[in-house]
C-alpha cells in the first residue's frame, strides 16, 4: 500500500540574491514497509526533501500526500497534530529533551497524544527494551552515549505509532560500531514490526543495508534502485 | 508532563536562575518589609490619635468646632452620655467642656485648648492618664484645682509638678475670668504638637470658672469596641443626639483618613516599581533561555508540541521562576515582619523629628493578610507578563530548525 505520494515537488530558497533550487521537481512514492535510503552529495537537497515530506517545511510547488491526506493544505495546528500522529522523527542531533530521562522522553509524545500514564509507561519500557536500553531508562541524555541517544530517539519516534519514520542522517555523529548497532535495530523493527523507514545518509555501509536507494543530485532524482 | 518539563527547565541553568530568584526574593522582601513598616507607623499614628486624642466618635453642638464658642453647648449631656453608653458597640462615653485659655506662668505664657473632664469617666474613653510621666492624673485632692499638662508645654514654661499657673478665659457672661491651678501631672504622647497645646482640668473646676449651666457639655467623646465601626455606629448615635453634630474620627481628622488611604496607594506604587524593575531581569533571563534552546524547541514542535503548548511552557517557566523568588521574598519579609510585630523597631535617634509629626519613635510592623495576597497576585502577573515577549519569540521558531544541525 502506498503511504507517501510526492508529485513534482519544488523548493526554492529566495533569501539570497541567487535563488537556490534545493528540491527541483521530485516525484516519488513510498510503499508501506519500505526501508529506503536517500543519498546524494552535500547540498543535493536530502534534508530539504525529508523536511517537506515530514511537514516541517513547506514546498514551493507540488504536493505531498500521506495516507490520502494532502499535507500542504493543512493549517499549522492541524499539521502539528498530523505529524504527531503519523510521522516519527529521528534527527542527527538535538533529538531529546535534556531535562527528561530516556523513558520520559519516549513517554512525552504519547503524553501529547493524550495517552494514560500506565499505557505510556508500559509502552516506553517495551520500546526502550526493544532498542536495547532496558537498563538505562532512567538516565538523562547527558548520561548516554551518542549511539544510545539515537536509539532513544528511535524508540521515541515509534512511541506515537506512526505510519513511517523519517531519519535525517541518524548516524552522522556515531562511530562505526554504534552505526551498525542502530541500523540493525532499525532493520529488525522494519522486518518484524513492518515499520517503514526513510533515512538519508552519507555512509556507504548504511546505504548497503537499504533495500531501496534514491540518489539525489542538485535537487533532482538521479537514480532510484530497488534491490531484489 | 509540561509542568514537570517547565520546572526542570527553570533549574537547567542553575546559577542564572538562582541569581534571578535571589533578585526577586530580595526585591519582594524589601517591598513587604517596607510596607509592613509604613503600615505599622500609620497604625500607631491612628492608634494614638483615636485612643489618646479623639476617641472614635464625637458629639458637638453644630457649629462648635468652627467657632469654639462656649455658648454652643450640648443640653442634657448626662442623659445623652448614659444613652450612648447603652448602645451595643460602645465601650464608654465621656462629656467634656472646652475652653480657650490664656496661660500665665512665671516663665512665660501660652494658649491652646483646655479640656474639662470627669476623670473616672474620661479614663474609660482615652488613655491620657496612662501617659503621665510625672506626678498624677486629676484624681488627687488638693486645695487648688489640679491641671495636667503635656511635657512639651512643661518644658517651654519651665513647669514642674506642684507649680502653679494662672488661667484666664472669657466666661459664659462675657467677663474675663482668672483662676489658679496647680500642675498635678505631666503627660507625654507621641505627638508633640498635641502635648504643647492641650491641658486637662476637672470638669467641675472648668464648669465653675466658665459659669456653665448644669448638665451641659461642649463635647461628648465616644469609644467603640472597634474603630473601624465608627461609620456604622454613627447613625445610632445621631438618633440619640438629635439636633447635634456627630462625627467619626476620620471626619474629625481628615489628614488621618488621607494618611491611611494614600498610604495604601503609595505602597502599591512602590511594589509596582520593584516588580517593574524585576520584570526586565525576568524578560532577559527568559529570552536567553529561549534563544539557547532554538533547536530543542524546534524538535518539540516537530514531534507534536503545538504552539499553544510551547507558549504555555515558556509562560509556566517564567511564572515558576518568579513565584519561587516571590514566595521566598514574601516568606522572608513576613517572618522578619512577624519578629518586629512584638519587638519594636527603635527610631529614637530620629524621634524628635518623627514625634513633631505625631509619629511614634518605636514602630511595631504590621502586615495585613490581604496585602500579602495582593502582592502574591502581582508577582504571578509579573511572571506572566514578563514571559509574553520571550514566548512570542519561541512561537516564531521553525520546526525545520531542529534538523539543521551545524
Ligand atoms: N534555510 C535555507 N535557506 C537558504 N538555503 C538553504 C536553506 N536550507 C538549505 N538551503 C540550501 O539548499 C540546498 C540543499 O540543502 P540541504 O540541506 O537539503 O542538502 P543536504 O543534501 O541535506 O546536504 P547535507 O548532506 O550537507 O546535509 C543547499 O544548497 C543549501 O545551501
Ligand atoms: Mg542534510
Amino acid at each position: 500500500m502506498k503511504i507517501i505520494e510526492i508529485k513534482n515537488l519544488k523548493k526554492t530558497y529566495e533569501d539570497n540574491s541567487i535563488p537556490v533550487h534545493a528540491v527541483n521537481g521530485v516525484s516519488l512514492s513510498i510503499e508501506e514497509g519500505e526501508f529506503t535510503a536517500i543519498v546524494g552529495p552535500s547540498g543535493s537537497g536530502k534534508t530539504t526533501l525529508l523536511n517537506i515530506i515530514g511537514g516541517l517545511d513547506d514546498a514551493s510547488e507540488g504536493t505531498v500526500t500521506i495516507n490520502g491526506v494532502e499535507i500542504n493544505r493543512l493549517s499549522s495546528r492541524k499539521l502539528t497534530d498530523f505529524r504527531m500522529n503519523n510521522i516519527g522523527f529521528v534527527f542527527q542531533a538535538y533529538n531529546l529533551i535534556p531535562v527528561f530521562t530516556a523513558k520520559e522522553n519516549v513517554e512525552f509524545v504519547m503524553h501529547l497524544q493524550g495517552a494514560k500514564k500506565e499505557h505510556r509507561e508500559a509502552r516506553a519500557t517495551e520500546l526502550l527494551k526493544a532498542v536495547g536500553l532496558g537498563e538505562m531508562m532512567d538516565r538523562r541524555p547527558s548520561k548516554l552515549s551518542g549511539g544510545q541517544q539515537q536509539r532513544v530517539a528511535v524508540a521515541r519516534a515509534l512511541a506515537s505509532k506512526p505510519k513511517f519514520v523519517l531519519a535525517d542522517e541518524p548516524t552522522a555523529n556515531l562511530d562505526s560500531k554504534s552505526t551498525e548497532n542502530l541500523l540493525d535495530i532499525m532493520e529488525q523493527l522494519n522486518k518484524e514490526e513492518k515499520i517503514t523507514f526513510i533515512f538519508s545518509t552519507h555512509d556507504q555501509r548504511v546505504v548497503n543495508k537499504a533495500r531501496r536507494v534514491v540518489t539525489l543530485e542538485d535537487g533532482k532524482i538521479k537514480s532510484d534502485i530497488t534491490k531484489s | 508532563m509540561i509542568w514537570s518539563i517547565a520546572w526542570r527547565n527553570v533549574w537547567r541553568n542553575k546559577l542564572r536562575s538562582i541569581i534571578m530568584i535571589a533578585a526577586i526574593a530580595l526585591g519582594l522582601f524589601a517591598g513587604v518589609f517596607t510596607m509592613a513598616f509604613m503600615q505599622g507607623a500609620v497604625d500607631a499614628r491612628i492608634q494614638s490619635a483615636t485612643k489618646t486624642e479623639l476617641a472614635h466618635l464625637q458629639v458637638h453642638a453644630p457649629d462648635f468646632l468652627a467657632n469654639n464658642d462656649i455658648a454652643l453647648k450640648i443640653e442634657k449631656a448626662n442623659e445623652m452620655v448614659r444613652n450612648i453608653e447603652a448602645l451595643d458597640s460602645v465601650v464608654a462615653a465621656s462629656e467634656r467642656l472646652i475652653a480657650e485659655p490664656f496661660i500665665m506662668a512665671a516663665h512665660g505664657t501660652g494658649g491652646g485648648k483646655l479640656i474639662g473632664v470627669v476623670p473616672q469617666q474620661e479614663k474609660k474613653v482615652t488613655d491620657i492618664w496612662e501617659k503621665i510621666i510625672d506626678g498624677e492624673y486629676l484624681e488627687h485632692e488638693s486645695r487648688m484645682p489640679p491641671v495636667v499638662i503635656g511635657e512639651k508645654l512643661a518644658k517651654r514654661l519651665r513647669l514642674k509638678v506642684g507649680t502653679r499657673i494662672n488661667v484666664q478665659m472669657i466666661d459664659r457672661s462675657g467677663d474675663l475670668s482668672m483662676k489658679g491651678y496647680r500642675v498635678s501631672g505631666i503627660y507625654r504622647t507621641t505627638n508633640t504638637a498635641y502635648d504643647e497645646s492641650t491641658l486637662f482640668v476637672k470638669f467641675d473646676d472648668l464648669k465653675a470658672q466658665l459659669g456653665m449651666e448644669d448638665n451641659t457639655a461642649h463635647e461628648i467623646a465616644v469609644l467603640l469596641d472597634n474603630g473601624n465601626e465608627a461609620t456604622a455606629v454613627k447613625p445610632s448615635v445621631e438618633k440619640l443626639a438629635a439636633g447635634y453634630k456627630v462625627q467619626t474620627w476620620k471626619e474629625l481628622s481628615p489628614e488621618m483618613s488621607l494618611l491611611t488611604d494614600s498610604m495604601d496607594q503609595y505602597m502599591y506604587v512602590f511594589i509596582l516599581i520593584i516588580l517593574l524593575a524585576l520584570c526586565f531581569g525576568i524578560i532577559n533571563t527568559m529570552l536567553m533561555s529561549v534563544l539557547e534552546r532554538v533547536k530543542e524547541i524546534g524538535m518539540l514542535m516537530a514531534v507534536g508540541m503545538n504552539k499553544r503548548r510551547i507558549f504555555f511552557m515558556i509562560i509556566l517557566e517564567s511564572v515558576m521562576l518568579t513565584v519561587t523568588g516571590g514566595a521566598l521574598g514574601i516568606l522572608l519579609g513576613s517572618a522578619v515582619t512577624k519578629f518586629f510585630e512584638t519587638r519594636p523597631i527603635n527610631l529614637t535617634m530620629f524621634s524628635e523629628g518623627l514625634e513633631s509629626y505625631g509619629f511614634a519613635s518605636q514602630i511595631y510592623t504590621s502586615l495585613r493578610g490581604d496585602t500579602l495576597v495582593t502582592i502574591a497576585i502581582l508577582v504571578v502577573i509579573t511572571g506572566l507578563l514578563s514571559a509574553l515577549w520571550p514566548a512570542r519569540k519561541a512561537l516564531k521558531l521553525n520546526p525545520a530548525e531542529a534538523t539543521r544541525a551545524e
